[in-house]
């Protein structure tokens, strides 16, 4: 069995599973967030009643509001904020960063475990080696908080093995959007996706984060890396300190196996109206845009800030252009005070934010009017999602998105002069 | 079993890889109400596509409908607008999941996809597994029967207090 396999056996109580087999499973960890945790508290107190039985294993960030903008939002935040006092789940309230960031930095997701969540890039947290998939407010409500328990298929596994060392001024930002164009949108659909091979092995922590957050696009229902000493050093450094427990291959192959060599990959644009629409960055350079973000669900990283700070040294962000900087959690805002980049980055003319997942869906900033564009670290472009439907999101890495901060167009960080 | 479960009506065709941002926009997910959700379904598309939605009574897509965000609202605003399938190429997982959660039969038939005209009448059956589009029918492979009870309760939870009132009883 593989790690998803393992977790699913023995959160289901099973000595093996195979993939088709349909297991209850024990969950350890549903996370939601502000709008998500409104509307299955809502249906939970409805229409299912009763007590949360594992109050511990439940957590609500507030992440798409760092402040209530309206009257609306601010009493739809006091009734997620009355319900979790009254149930006992965790809290993570205005002000505590993007809600994937945040609960690893809380130390809530552990190795081995099972995360489920509303969010679309709940998958993500395969990244440290958990069984993570997205599921909707009507199964927490139903399953999750009455009886501790889903229902899962057990998913085929798809390896996608990496080899190669990108040119300089690749990032793993840019692999990871280039394998979306590659695979195409919806070409894994239901399969869990192993991320592996030499070049993903010799990735840190966040960068390695960057690869199952784009599975939902690759229409994947899971993703992980296979855990070892990197992911186990990183764990090590969180909250609840180190893992005991960690489910690992114990052998076999993957029903498919995918390679790619990522040896001349190069900054890549995904343009409107989808992840999968991508191009290199050279052949879209000189559009128009007005907004710059480093935040949401694949950026607001500390080495995401540490790129924008090395591009904008000895520059300044263009007039025409507002850049955005959110920090994806408050153990990034530390780290980038400590290192000096706040102040680096405020002087070159970029504007800081309160931990959140920022501009996503502009709940409380990050609309535009028709016309407007914005290049960004986030996870999503279609039209509309941000203001206007006429305006236009640009996802990106931070170099090429810091670099088009201070041109005022789609800009290569490596040609920057 | 007399219960019918064979849904159909005036059909209304979109493309490929629609999206949850279309089909709902994130700023009316503060709302669970089926009829209010109704109102925004596809209005990123214009009023003319939504009176066309509301006239009809199954979806036709491409591939890969419903990809993008896990709000389940996707589905519900579809119920509340009057429609009684969705008959795609393909489903994204999380929609396909939440259509049965929230009692919306989804069915993948390729065959009948390409049939099917903007306007047009189908008849979706599945427990038999059929599109019947004009005098043409098309298969697919009919709902377990563990789906066949959730999408017959009308949603995951309605099945589920009705198994925990029967639990009690018993």
């Amino acid at each position: 069995m593989n790690m998803v396999e393992k977790i699913l056996a023995r959160a289901s109580g099973r000595r093996s599973v195979e993939p088709g087999d349909v297991v209850v499973a024990e969950v350890d960890l549903l996370i939601m967030h502000d709008l998500s945790g409104y509307l299955t508290s809502r249906v939970f107190d409805k229409q299912v009643g009763g007590e949360v039985r594992y109050p511990e294993r439940v957590a609500m960030v507030f992440d798409h509001h760092f402040s209530p903008p309206t009257e609306d939002a601010a009493a739809m935040l006091q009734a997620n904020r009355e319900w979790a006092r009254r149930t006992g789940t965790h809290l993570l309230d205005c002000g505590n960063g993007n809600i994937h960031h945040a609960v690893v930095q809380r130390g809530l997701v552990r190795p081995g475990g099972i995360v489920v969540g509303s969010d679309s890039h709940t998958p993500v947290h395969g990244a440290i080696g958990a069984f993570a998939v997205a599921l909707g407010n009507d199964s927490h409500a139903g399953t999750v908080l009455p009886h501790g328990k889903a229902w899962f298929r057990v998913p085929e596994t798809v390896r996608v093995e990496l080899v190669g060392t990108p040119p300089p001024g690749t990032t793993a930002r840019d692999v990871a959007l280039w394998l979306v164009g590659r695979i195409g949108e919806g070409g894994l659909i239901y399969a869990a996706v192993e991320f592996a091979g030499p070049y993903v092995k010799e990735l840190g922590f966040w960068d390695r984060w960057l690869f199952p957050l784009l599975c939902v696009d690759l229409g994947a229902k899971c993703s992980f890396v296979e855990p070892d000493e990197v992911t186990e050093a990183f764990v090590a450094g969180l909250p609840a300190g180190a893992a005991d427990r960690y489910e690992r291959s114990d052998g076999g192959e993957a029903s498919t196996v995918l390679r790619f060599d990522v040896g001349e990959v190069a900054p890549q644009v995904a343009c409107p109206p989808t992840v999968g629409n991508l191009a290199d960055v050279p052949d879209v350079a000189g559009r128009p845009v007005q907004w710059a973000e480093l935040g949401g669900h694949a950026g607001g990283r500390l080495e995401d800030f540490r790129a924008a700070a090395a591009v904008l040294r000895g520059r300044r962000v263009h007039p025409g252009v507002r850049f955005n900087l959110v920090p994806s959690s408050r153990a990034v805002f530390t780290r980038a005070l400590q290192e000096g980049l706040v102040l680096a980055l405020h002087e070159a003319g970029a504007t800081w934010f309160p931990p959140s997942t920022g501009s996503n869906q502009a709940y409380n900033m990050g609309a535009m009017a028709a016309g407007e564009a914005m290049i960004s670290t986030h996870a999503r472009n279609f039209p509309g999602r941000n203001g206007s439907p006429e305006s236009s999101m640009y996802l990106a890495a931070a170099p090429t998105v810091a670099a088009s901060a201070v041109t005022g167009t789609i800009t290569d960080a490596r040609e920057l002069r | 079993m007399s219960m019918s479960t064979a849904v159909g009506g005036r059909a209304i065709v979109f493309g490929d890889d629609v999206n949850t941002d279309v089909i709902i926009p994130g700023r009316y997910l503060v709302s669970i109400d089926p009829a209010e959700l109704a109102e925004h379904a596809f209005e990123p598309l214009g009023p003319e596509v939504q009176q066309r939605l509301r006239e009809s009574a199954v979806v036709v897509a491409g591939r890969n409908f419903g990809c993008g965000s896990a709000r389940e609202q996707a589905s519900t605003c579809l119920i509340g607008a009057g429609i009684g399938a969705v008959v795609a190429r393909s489903f994204s997982r999380v929609f396909f999941r939440n259509a049965i959660n929230t009692g919306l039969v989804a069915v993948e038939c390729p065959d009948a996809v390409d049939a099917i005209e903007d306007g047009g009448e189908v008849l979706v059956d599945y427990t038999a597994g059929t599109v019947t589009v004009g005098s043409g029918t098309f298969t697919f492979a009919p709902y377990p029967p563990g789906l066949r009870v959730i999408l017959e309760a009308g949603g995951l939870i309605p099945y589920l207090m009705r198994e925990a009132e029967a639990g009690q009883r018993g």
